[in-house]
């Protein structure tokens, strides 16, 4: 198969890159959505919290967006997942539905999204039971699954997601002990903290952090502990909590696997890919978008860069469908500003 | 109530008591392995370092030296009949001072005296060509090329299915507390549960002084739980080392390694601490931080944070310091193997051989199998779809879409795999049981994407409530019912 524009990932990043591509004179036929997951979206499908563009829910947005990509007539195929990409953006793809594939690209748009990392929780003590798991998993179980991964949490990172899904175990019946953080100030945005953790008399201590947990089968406690100026516990201050479930949110990373093993070159500081001022990574034709190239602040910014990444696109795409004159590396020449190291 | 009887019954699916069977499922005899915990490889096996060693560190004329270089010999054959992942990858001790260099000039004639084939005392430059990343303190080197790396349980899986697919039953979860004799029959019970067997091996690790006391047999050693603490570090670091690397040894032993393991990643560790409980695999901050200064001993500039997982296993070190193979003296056709700490990977099919040999001098008829099954499963050796080239995985898909169904990107897991993961001769029906088959959840996100999806397939393909699926054991529901 041939396609002028390959989008991998259908979360909020690779839906506007796609509408954005039409807008700039892409024909919809020549653009392909790629989605890993049976429904397009990405994680809006599990963010049923509003605080997205005008005070919509995750889910409302998410289903604009589909609606309108539809109503475009792009292809989105869901269960499709890029097993490797080339530098001569030649992707191999498999789906139950198709089987295996190989895609031949003019461009790809890496909107592949984020990872919650688990380093946070690596250094902790003790034993690894049933009920350790990390905010993204315990709000699928909850939103999508509609099951309680536990009902007396010890919540540890302090992101806007950690005290989302405080707050949602606590609707839901559930008892959220305390959250903590280890760092002297939260990741996610204060308002969270008014909003999610006081009307629901949630603690939240800065500069604590788990330090042990329990049990052998299901967890059964947690240690924590405070932390001096240097990050070290604090013996003295170590306290046995009981609960049933320790949830883990301690930020993300941008999902490059796809572009490290294409053997883009990745930043040091954002775990993402090297951009030029115009998106494209190290390996022409590539672009990065969204939290995939780096972790935005929020939403809007998401929504702003993949705009701006589509049309780009569109300029390249153009250039290099012209008969062929001199190149000019003008976009070349200057580092994405937003991404220096 | 009919008590099922049998030839042989194996105490233990660990390494040695798989390794055990899977030679006797040769053999045209009934037998059974019985396991206290829900999954082979629940013990020792799982958490080790994951090392086939030579067979230089073993004192001369041991036992343990005897079945270490036997067991290093027989490694590749098992693992091509099996296909399991198995590399000679070659070992390296290094040595920073002149004392060292006296040590590793000792450990090599050892080695040699035990039959070990290939040693060489490495130069500093030799080494450095060999690991660039050494530590540049380092001023010599004993090579070893018959060392390997091979995964501990995925060999034990591979033992154990090939076992189960000649005939072999598997009882989990069955935690022997008594064992009657008749003098002709042994019944080896667990709570209600019993069954009847001629021949007892008892392959219990940790616990095989305590199934010893069940026959009024004292074992004449003690077995000590010595838990070692473990780091691994992502696939991306992956090249980091190429050999398994140690210092120089000490009193206290082999002292901490870094290695590279056959999926790719790089393992760190051990520790060594003596522990109350024999069931304590709990990680230490103390722990983390001793390796990690092991580790940097021997590699200076490493990456640890690139940690996806840390882990702790418990050795059962037996205070005599030697594996011990022998027919009980209380109890005829009783064969105890004990006290199998490192290198008992290495070791495991050796082993095996000579607990089958005492089986025989002890009188049990040995008549090979006429339909005997060489792989892992009556269908093959059940290749995973990352294992697989090209060709292989466009055939999986054609017959079979669920293998165009991917669960866990980081490890290339698709739905196909764990699903066959899950109607295999022993079922992985648990999210740790398929992990540990699959590798589904063992990369660097360590399961926070794909563990709820792994649970759906288990709950469907079982038939059962989500909530029930389990993570490992009885009692690690996942889920703790639904919300309101």
């Amino acid at each position: 198969m041939k396609k002028k524009l390959v989008i991998i990932g259908s979360g909020p990043s690779g839906l506007v890159c796609a509408m954005t591509a039409v807008k700039c004179g892409i024909p919809a036929s020549d653009i392909i959505v790629l989605e890993r997951e049976n429904e397009l979206g990405g994680t809006l499908n599990q963010c049923i919290h509003t605080g997205y563009l005008k005070n919509l829910t995750g889910t409302e947005l998410g289903s604009n967006l589909i609606k309108a990509v539809k109503k475009l007539g792009i292809e989105c195929r869901t269960e499709t997942c890029v097993l490797s990409l080339t530098s001569d953006k030649v992707l191999t793809v498999i789906s139950p539905k198709a089987g295996y594939v190989k895609i031949q690209a003019e461009a790809v748009i890496l909107a592949t999204g984020c990872r919650e990392q688990s380093r946070g929780v690596l250094s902790i003590g003790g034993t690894r039971p049933a009920g350790v798991l990390s905010a993204g998993a315990a709000q699928r179980y909850i939103n999508i699954e509609g099951y309680m991964p536990g009902r007396k949490t010890v919540v540890v990172g302090s992101t806007e997601i950690a005290f989302i899904v405080a707050r949602r175990m606590a609707i839901e019946g559930g008892k959220v002990i305390t959250v903590v953080e280890p760092k002297g100030a939260p990741l996610g945005d204060k308002k969270y903290i008014k909003e999610c953790l006081r009307p629901f008399n949630i603690p939240f201590k800065l500069n604590h952090n788990v330090t042990k947990i329990y049990g052998k089968e299901r967890i059964e406690a947690v240690e924590i502990c405070q932390l001096d100026k240097k990050g070290k516990p604090i013996k003295k201050t170590k306290q046995k909590i009981e609960c049933d479930s320790l949830v883990y949110s301690c930020g993300y990373t941008p999902d490059v696997d796809i572009a490290i093993d294409a053997g883009i070159r990745i930043k040091r500081d954002t775990k993402g890919p090297f951009t030029k001022r115009n998106f494209e990574t190290t390996i022409s034709g590539i672009f990065a978008s969204g939290n995939a190239h780096y972790i935005h602040k929020n939403i809007d910014k998401i929504i702003k860069e993949s705009v701006a990444v589509a049309e780009s696109v569109a300029k390249y795409l153009q250039k290099s469908n012209q008969p062929k004159k001199e190149k000019k590396n003008e976009d070349n020449a200057h580092v994405n500003s937003e991404n220096k190291e | 109530m009919s008590i099922k009887s049998y030839d042989v019954v194996i105490i233990g699916a660990g390494i040695t008591g798989t390794m055990t069977a899977f030679q006797i499922a040769k053999y045209s005899l009934k037998t059974a392995v019985v396991e206290a915990g829900i999954d082979v490889a629940s013990g020792s096996t799982r958490a080790n370092s994951a090392i086939v060693h030579a067979g230089y560190d073993a004192k001369e004329g041991t036992l343990k030296a005897l079945l270490n270089v036997k067991g290093c010999d027989m490694m590749a054959q098992i693992t091509a009949q099996l296909g399991v992942h198995y590399k000679k990858c070659g070992s390296l001790v290094i040595g920073f001072t002149a004392k060292d260099l006296e040590k590793l000039k000792k450990l090599k004639e050892r080695g040699e005296t035990n039959g070990v084939k290939g040693l060489r005392i490495l130069t500093r430059s030799e080494l450095l060509k060999m690991e660039p990343n050494v530590s540049k303190d380092a001023k010599h080197a004993l090579y070893a090329p018959s060392a390997g790396i091979v995964c501990p349980y995925d060999l034990a899986y591979a033992v154990a299915e090939n076992s189960a697919s000649n005939g072999t039953d598997y009882y989990f979860e069955y935690k022997v507390d008594k064992i009657e004799y008749d003098g002709k029959h042994y019944t080896v019970c667990a709570g209600n549960q019993k069954i009847k067997a001629k021949y007892v091996v008892n392959a219990a690790g940790c616990y095989a002084d305590e199934i010893a006391k069940m026959i009024d047999d004292d074992l004449p050693f003690e077995i000590i739980p010595r838990r070692g603490e473990y780091m691994l570090l992502d696939k991306r670091e992956g090249k980091a080392a190429k050999h398994t690397i140690f210092v120089t040894p000490n009193e206290k032993g082999k002292g901490i390694l870094v290695s590279p393991t056959v999926d790719g990643n790089i393992i760190v560790g051990p520790n060594a601490n003596i522990v109350d409980s024999k069931a304590d695999t709990s990680v230490t901050e103390d722990g983390l931080d001793e390796i990690s200064k092991g580790a940097r001993i021997i590699m200076p500039q490493i990456n640890l944070g690139a940690v996806i997982t840390t882990f702790a296993g418990v050795r059962p070190t037996p205070t005599s310091g030697d594996f011990y193979i022998q027919e009980s003296k209380k109890c005829k056709n009783f064969i105890h193997v004990a006290g199998i700490e490192s290198p008992g990977l290495a070791s495991a099919p050796a082993v095996s051989e000579y607990v089958v040999d005492i089986l025989k001098k002890c009188g049990l008829t040995l008549r090979k199998k006429r339909s005997y099954i060489e792989t892992r499963t009556p269908n093959g050796n059940c290749k995973l779809f990352y294992e697989m080239t090209e060709r292989e995985r466009k055939q999986a898909i054609k017959n079979d879409p669920r293998y165009a169904k991917m669960i866990c990107r980081c490890e290339m897991v698709t739905e196909g795999d764990i699903i066959n993961a899950i109607n295999r001769p022993i079922s992985a029906h648990t999210v740790d049981m398929v992990k540990r088959r699959t590798r589904a959840g063992m990369g660097r996100c360590q399961g926070a994407h794909c563990r709820t999806k792994v649970a759906e397939i288990i709950a469907k393909e079982l038939n059962i409530d989500i909530s029930e699926v389990k993570k490992f054991s009885s009692n690690s529901n996942l889920l703790l019912g639904k919300t309101k």
